[in-house]
């Protein structure tokens, strides 16, 4: 601090002695964050070593209560059996899960509801299928079961026909309200609408909480609704809904709405989905002991919805309700080990 | 938690035209030949396929093919080697910063944190923070919040890191500033939503994805701040230093910058908040944290969704108030430092510092955890408020979602409402008139509400948005925009009013806004879902909850900024306190009502767009739907559109302020 009073004049000595500790506290707080990025390097150092055989691995958990039952699933299996270190992490379905995969980042999905075939990832095949995870995801149009009881009919499109203005609501006018589904499933239902020549406006209730809210809500007060929805879902053990027959498929039956061309085209009903699981490429060359267990990780549509209203249903933590399916499951798990 | 606005203080002249000479009939005029158009021609002419390109989403959805491919090629070019290199980087930093934090124990967090803020910003300031590291433990969200914290603290140092000198660059230089200024527009109106795929193809997901969406959306604020500062700068001090011989060094180091110091700090306040307001769609490409638990917990546990959004409110508010505070406290101006002062500053420092030593310390040695509870997994053994807090906000979930409830009685009726007698027609007007009346309409209304230039950016604008194959949804959204700003500017203005006629109401005020502006929109738009059980009104709702905070801010502080004179001469000529208000107070703070109706409708723009995951239809759902199902064309034409009608709002808007201004000058 010698320099500091070299070009003060006396009697400003007050004030350069306040600059002068001024100056020093400057130095202070630089000696401070040098401090502090030594500690952040040490602590990086320390936190360096990993664990045991079976090493990482990281599940992606999707938006909707069966992928999470999936996951916390086999996360308590890959933990409690193999000593494996699992990781959750929550990215968005389709694309931005494909491209953590590509980057190493995800290992596993374990649902996927046919979004991989036909993206480059698929191609590159920086994301691999194992096959299904013994569930078969079933789409179409739903309807609450009292529905029935006043109109029989309903059980098919046809039944519709006429009758669309049942389903009158606020933001559909004269028209009946079909409530589309969350923005990031697989629809194709205004081409439908369009196809079987029904007077239906398609609603877009957006994601799926909002839709799940609409239709309950509706339920609640045993009004009339069509909606779009599916299978593996834990809400339908909770409230009775009923499919409402589509047209049969054809070899001509088109699905991606997006693709354009004639509306009848897609006047059929929705195929069923076998729910894949995906490895990223890496984590296939690994060699884990985790990866023969993922490959034989098959289950019901009876069980996911078990351990999903657990979860949703009943409130309980995503772990528990694991644990609780997987103490009661033992000879399952044991064929997934095997 | 206001937003960066630079209010121009003029005395505006009252203009005395007849009324039917105003620019509302004429607007009237306007809008009454458009509806005669659409009444007559109604559905006949949508926007045409021949003047519209329709190919434009495929070839998007090839670029991004090709982005992939040379992204994942194993002969990186040497862009794609950057992206990389700075995304590992920004992994390692917040990983460290994460492991770091937790490495303190979760008592050598708490102390650290308490201790600096008391040792900067005084008791008070201290007391939050302290409250807020309880909050995390008592919400059983410890880990959460630690892992939110480190993105964050690592997002907005970065964001200084870049705002700050091109905020500087931007108050110095006019040239910087035509160049940077129409960026920061584009990305402040941008949702963040629209960006995320780009930002994931570039930057894969995690942390540094998460960061730079961040970044994006906290720089604007950073940079205008500091140029609004540094411009700032009384013209006479800077000219007095420079007739001293001053290098343009010197000045800026020893005039500009000091002088500028609390509208810096500021920024860092305003940084620090609008990042937070990124946590839960940073949470949707792998920021983790709370933003994951909110956005995993929305479908299948909304209670612990809506915990986790509390949170989020209190780390906002705890970091604003303390760097608040320390921002006042260690403002040299008003510090007056003695010998005597500067000594027990510095016994208090090297206090702190022992402190937070003693603490880890001492919590290594009785093995306290690094998070609180003990150990993940385990969370239910130690106590926690989490059980509790779940079942209080479930039971109010419970009630709300009870059809025959008193309050739904009220609000099911208003939702309908303002769906069909508002929305509804508004939107047929829009969507279904004749394209070229409406877009000749709109270019008008433009013209006559503010002159030549913004009726040509409105042109131009709505014109790329007909050309991309996107007319009929972005006129839809045009119509939920405009709704949601008329509902949120008639509460703003009249909250506004009231808060600045009345202290209690201005005091009771704050704290509201602070938790809608931070609050995460997806979790206060659950129970409207529920309340208002009609698709479109929600994301109404939503929009006008975050904007109307930001209008009465504004408004009130017009008010309040009107000159004593003016009011004192009313006083004087015997007008009531109500003829003050109406007849001298709200007309002379016209230009900040303006101002708050142009913040607004960006405001409302960016959640209308979110909006589109409750079902609000329009551009946000073909962003979302775009990003999750890969639809990467379609993503980006909408987000394009999004900001083409963010531009022309804004310059709209923004125009009848300039025209005022420049016609009075």
């Amino acid at each position: 601090m010698r320099e500091c009073h070299v070009f003060r004049k006396d009697d400003e000595k007050e004030d350069g002695m306040l600059d002068c500790l001024d100056r020093g506290r400057v130095r202070l707080v630089g000696l401070g964050l040098v401090v502090a990025t030594a500690l952040v390097l040490v602590a990086g150092a320390i936190a360096g070593p990993r664990a045991a055989a079976c090493g990482d691995v990281v599940l992606n958990e999707n938006s909707w209560v069966g992928s999470t039952a999936n996951v916390y699933v086999l996360k308590n299996v890959l933990e409690s059996k193999l000593k494996c270190k699992v990781k959750v992490l929550n990215i968005t379905e389709g694309q931005p899960s494909f491209q953590a995969m590509a980057d190493g980042k995800i290992d596993v999905v374990l649902e996927d509801w046919q979004n991989l075939p036909g993206t480059p990832y698929e191609k590159s095949k920086s994301v691999v299928s194992l096959g299904g995870n013994g569930i078969t995801g079933v789409i179409g149009w739903y309807i609450p079961r009292y529905l029935l009881q006043q109109y029989p009919a309903f059980k098919t499109w046809q039944g519709l026909k006429g009758k669309e203005s049942v389903f009158k609501s606020p933001e559909s006018g004269s028209q009946g309200m079909f409530l589309g589904g969350d923005p990031s499933y697989v629809q194709k239902d205004r081409a439908l609408i369009k196809g079987l020549g029904l007077n239906l406006k398609h609603v877009v209730a957006g994601a799926e909480p909002a839709q799940v809210a609409r239709w309950t809500q509706l339920y609640k007060q045993k009004k009339p609704v069509l909606f779009y929805w599916y299978d593996p879902q834990y809400l339908n053990a909770q409230y009775q809904v009923v499919q409402v027959q589509l047209p049969k498929r054809s070899a001509s039956c088109k699905d991606d709405e997006k693709k354009g061309g004639d509306a009848k085209q897609y006047a059929c009903s929705y195929p069923s989905y076998r729910l894949d699981k995906l490895v990223s490429k890496e984590f296939l060359a690994s060699g884990s002991p985790a990866l023969k267990l993922i490959r034989n990780f098959k289950w019901t549509s009876k069980d996911q919805n078990f351990v999903a209203n657990l979860i949703s249903g009943k409130k309980q933590s995503k772990d528990k309700a694991a644990a609780a399916w997987v103490k009661a499951n033992g000879k399952t798990v044991n064929a997934w080990m095997k | 938690m206001s937003v960066a606005t630079e209010t121009a203080v003029v005395t505006p002249v009252l203009s005395h035209r007849p009324w039917w000479q105003g620019k509302p009939v004429r607007v009237a005029l306007i809008v009454a030949g458009m509806f005669l158009a659409y009444r007559a021609l109604r559905l006949e002419y949508p926007w045409p396929s021949g003047l519209a390109w329709s190919n434009l989403p495929f070839e998007l959805d090839r670029f991004q093919t090709w982005l992939i491919e040379r992204r994942s090629a194993e002969d990186k070019s040497v862009v794609f080697a950057v992206f990389d290199g700075f995304r590992l980087l920004v992994d390692d930093v917040v990983r460290w910063l994460e492991e770091l934090l937790l490495w303190l124990t979760w008592v050598g967090t708490t102390a650290a944190g308490t201790l600096v803020v008391w040792r900067f910003g005084g008791a008070r300031a201290a007391a939050i923070t302290l409250v807020a590291f309880a909050a995390f433990a008592l919400a059983g969200l410890w880990a959460e919040s630690i892992q939110t914290l480190a993105l964050m603290i690592t997002a907005v140092t970065l964001s200084l890191a870049v705002g700050i000198p091109l905020g500087i660059a931007t108050g110095r230089s006019r040239r910087v500033a035509r160049i940077v200024t129409p960026i920061l527009d584009a990305a402040q109106i941008v949702p963040a939503f629209a960006y995320l795929m780009p930002v994931v193809i570039l930057f894969s997901v995690g942390p540094a994805a998460a960061v730079v969406a961040t970044m994006v959306y906290a720089i604007p604020p950073s940079v205008r701040i500091t140029a609004l500062g540094i411009r700032g700068v009384p013209l006479n001090t800077a000219e007095a230093a420079a007739s001293l011989g001053a290098t343009r060094m010197q000045m800026l180091a020893k005039v500009q910058l000091p002088l500028a110091r609390r509208m810096l700090l500021l920024g860092v306040n305003q940084t620090i908040l609008f990042a937070l307001s990124m946590v839960v769609i940073a949470g949707l490409i792998g920021g983790g944290g709370l933003g994951a638990v909110v956005n995993s917990g929305l479908s299948s546990t909304p209670a612990l969704a809506l915990l986790a959004g509390v949170v989020i409110v209190v780390m906002a508010i705890a970091l604003d108030r303390a760097t608040e505070a320390i921002a006042e406290r260690t403002d040299p101006a008003q510090r007056h430092l003695d010998p005597a002062r500067l000594r027990r500053l510095r016994i208090q420092t090297a206090l702190v510092a022992v402190g937070i030593a003693a603490t880890v310390v001492v919590g290594k040695l009785l093995e306290v955890g690094s998070t609180y509870p003990a150990a993940a997994g385990v969370r239910q053994r130690a106590v926690t408020a989490q059980e509790w807090l779940l079942a209080r906000i479930q039971s109010v979930l419970d009630y709300v979602q009870d059809p025959t409830s008193w309050v739904f009685s009220l609000t099911e009726p208003t939702g309908i409402f303002i769906l069909q007698k508002l929305l509804l027609p508004l939107q047929q007007f829009l969507v279904e008139g004749p394209w070229l009346t409406t877009l000749l309409g709109l270019t008008l209304v433009a013209f006559v509400v503010s002159g030549l230039r913004p009726a040509v950016t409105t042109f131009v604008m709505l014109g790329a948005i007909g050309l991309t194959g996107v007319w009929a949804l972005a006129m839809d959204t045009l119509s939920q925009v405009l709704v949601a700003t008329l509902i949120a500017v008639v509460i703003g203005v009249a909250l506004g009013v009231a808060a600045a006629e009345s202290r209690l109401i201005s005091k009771a005020l704050r704290p509201v806004n602070d938790v809608l502006q931070t609050l995460p929109q997806l979790v206060y738009i659950i129970p409207f879902i529920y309340l208002m059980p009609v698709s479109i009104v929600p994301g109404i709702v939503a929009g006008v909850l975050y904007a109307f905070p930001v209008v009465v801010r504004l408004v009130e502080r017009g008010i309040h900024d009107v000159a004593p004179q003016a009011v004192e001469a009313a006083g004087a000529f015997g007008a009531t306190r109500r003829q003050t208000l109406t007849k001298v107070k709200i007309p002379l703070a016209g230009d900040a009502i303006m101002l708050g109706v142009n913040q607004g409708i960006i405001m409302v723009l960016a959640v209308v767009v979110i909006g589109g995951l409750v079902g609000s239809g329009g551009l946000g759902y073909e962003v979302a739907q775009g990003l999750v199902r890969g639809y990467f064309g379609q993503g980006v034409i909408a987000s394009f559109a999004i900001l083409a009608l963010g531009v022309t709002l804004d310059r709209v808007t923004q125009g009848t302020r300039k025209g005022r201004k420049e016609g009075l000058e």
